[in-house]
């Protein structure tokens, strides 16, 4: 069994090594990673799949820096979390990270543009540059002057993920991690966006991790990561990768 | 963000309008409350305001409020006239006397007697008319002093002055020139109606002269309630009332100082105040109430989105800016209204005779309620975000 595949491409983004987190304490505590060790190089699109309660969404949390891990080592971008205070810690994600969430959250009473470009508002750009940059953005994924000023409630599932998509991506992250970004999508509408994602991840040189159920979307994967029990069971080439030159994997 | 957080504000209308109607109340209620104050606070100085052209009131050194007077011996007008600086000075006597009306009907009545000579004291007159009325033997002029309905007589000649029994329960008019009352079976003719400031307590009013006053009502060894001075020329009525007291010792006080002093008796002493106080914090412990949970519940419902901007590199910081302005927007709308439903209703009010008068500090005082109910709102609501961890909506722990 192949614990700790690396694939060939750019230098390492995330390197983690005996990675614990546990929830609770006493009887009431969960062990949900019991030592991960994973290596993740920029240009990369990593899967991260597993049964459910398998650490996977825990560990990308950990990753985020939107937990603390509990034991291990750990660098994000050459940054470790632990060694930085909690504004920090806020400020680097907001530089540095991308979400993409399972349910979208959109914000209801924002438009599609308005969701969109929040990376940059909080990022401190004036609302009508980020607005404009937003909208550049969100050509890119195929929305029009109308649907970017629609409301979430008018726009389908597919098309408020590609907006949660535009939102992970307008403020250039160089991470991004996305927690079940197509489960609830159609199988038409879950390609698309990762058709997207993947074009992302290859085309700009940034570092990708999708924590995913969803078999139909593996294809895109360059490598993927099996967690089994709060550990990495296996980490093998996707077939993107397995179709693909070495030299360009 | 703070333009996001107003439109995540905006979007959720029923708590928006919850929260506004929290503020709205707030502010209506302890605006109106303070100039339900205001107005009664006015009133009770309404005699000192109804005498424009005095500088000075003198008096005796034991009266703190233009309510709790104590007479003082007649020389005291003399003595007040021999001070430097005074122009003017002309006795006022106030008491308490109950008129007979014609059907038998008592109805107790202020009775101010006014200078003799100068007739000062007698407010605005009603009908043009003039306070030289008073001059006719017996003459009084009438005034509901805030009241309405206490000054009935019978509107039918053969029931006034019955022989036998008093015409209590029968039709009646008010009173008007030529009617004719009775105070310590001493016959007095109204000679008109003025048009004094209602008073606090509410109390029908009876101007007549200091000599007529001295006639109908009980003998009392003292009966010079006030000695009203008018300043000389480039005088200054606080340093003339303090030149007066030295001369005098008597108590003198300027009017403004005196006003002062009477509100600041009824503030001390008024139950009226305790009730205006006891409306004031049931209007902000209910404002408090509407606001606090509104505010909590919108910002327990928008806990995922504030996780969400958290996880995006919001700042707890930025969050809780972003709840303060949606409190400062809710409490900004909330203050217009609440000012404006009282602005509607301190009109309805005074077309009604009851004491409102939005002073400077009504508003001030709603502002005030409003902000601290607002912060109050926010600083409850904010406690999910200071412990919200953005992961935990991740991983649903």
């Amino acid at each position: 069994m192949e614990t700790h595949a690396e694939p060939a491409t750019g230098p390492t983004a995330i390197s983690c090594h005996g990675v614990t987190k546990t929830y609770g304490v006493g009887n009431a505590a969960v062990q949900a990673l019991r030592g991960v060790d994973l290596a993740v190089r920029t240009g990369e699109l990593l899967m991260l799949v597993g049964p459910s309660g398998c650490g996977k969404t825990t560990l990308i949390s950990v990753l985020a820096g939107l937990l603390h891990r509990d034991a291990g080592e750990c660098t994000v971008l050459a940054h470790d979390y632990e060694k930085m205070d909690g504004p920090e810690t806020t400020r680097f994600r907001k530089e540095n990270i991308g979400f993409v969430f399972q349910s979208f959250d959109l914000i209801p009473a924002l438009t599609a543009a308005e969701n969109a470009a929040i990376p940059l508002l909080i990022g401190g750009a004036k609302r009508r540059p980020a607005l404009d940059k937003t909208r550049t953005i969100l050509k890119t994924v195929g929305f029009d002057e109308r649907m970017m000023n629609s409301l979430p409630a008018d726009l389908s599932g597919g098309q408020q993920q590609r907006v949660a998509i535009a939102r992970s991506l307008v403020h250039n992250p160089k991470l991004i991690v996305c927690d079940e970004p197509t489960s609830a999508l159609d199988s038409q509408s879950g390609r698309m966006v990762m058709e997207l994602m993947r074009e992302f991840a290859r085309g700009q040189d940034r570092v990708l991790v999708v924590v995913t159920h969803d078999d139909r979307i593996l294809e895109f994967a360059d490598r993927i990561a099996w967690m089994e029990d709060g550990r990495i069971a296996k980490v093998e080439n996707g077939p993107v990768r397995a179709k693909v030159p070495a030299t360009q994997s | 963000m703070i333009l996001i957080a107003l439109k995540m504000l905006l979007g959720d209308r029923t708590k928006y309008v919850g929260l506004l109607f929290g503020i709205t109340f707030t502010s209506f209620l302890v605006t109106f409350a303070a100039s339900y104050f205001g107005g009664m606070m006015t009133r009770s100085f309404a005699l000192i305001a109804d005498n424009p052209g005095t500088d000075v009131w003198v008096m005796d050194p034991a009266v703190v409020a233009i309510d709790r007077p104590i007479n003082l011996p007649t020389s005291a007008l003399s003595r007040v006239r021999s001070v430097e600086g005074v122009r003017s000075a002309v006795p006022l006597a106030v008491a308490q006397a109950d008129a007979r009306f014609p059907n038998g009907h008592f109805q107790s009545f202020q009775v101010i007697g006014v200078d003799d000579a100068t007739l000062t004291g007698v407010p605005l007159m009603k009908a043009g008319a003039t306070a030289d009325v008073l001059r006719a033997s017996g003459a009084v002029i009438v005034d509901g002093g805030g009241t309405s309905g206490k000054m009935e007589t019978p509107s039918l000649v053969s029931d006034q002055w019955p022989s036998g029994q008093p015409h209590l329960d029968v039709p009646t008019r008010p009173l008007i020139v030529g009617d004719e009352l009775l105070i310590d079976d001493t016959r007095v003719q109204v000679a008109g109606e003025s048009m004094a400031l209602p008073r606090f307590p509410p109390r029908p009013l009876l101007f007549t002269t200091y000599s007529t006053a001295e006639r109908i009502l009980l003998p009392e060894r003292r009966r010079l309630t006030f000695v009203l001075a008018t300043a000389a020329p480039d005088v200054d009525a606080r340093a003339l009332a303090a030149r007066i007291e030295k001369a005098t010792h008597l108590r003198a006080r300027s009017s403004a100082d005196f006003k002062e002093d009477t509100v600041r008796w009824m503030i001390v002493n008024s139950e009226d105040v305790g009730d205006a106080v006891t409306m004031l914090s049931i209007a902000m412990l209910v404002g408090f109430g509407v606001t606090g949970v509104m505010m909590f519940m919108f910002t327990s419902d928008n806990l995922k989105y504030y996780a969400v901007l958290s996880a995006m590199g919001a700042s707890t910081r930025l969050l809780l800016t972003m709840i303060l302005a949606q409190a400062a927007l809710c409490a900004l709308i909330g203050t217009g209204l609440g000012l404006g439903l009282c602005a509607v209703a301190g009109r309805l009010f005074t077309m009604y005779d009851f004491p409102y008068r939005m002073m400077w500090f009504a508003p001030t005082v709603g502002g005030a309620a409003v902000v601290l109910v607002s912060v109050g709102a926010a600083a409850f609501s904010m406690r999910p975000v200071l412990k919200m961890q953005p992961a935990s909506f991740l991983t649903g722990r």
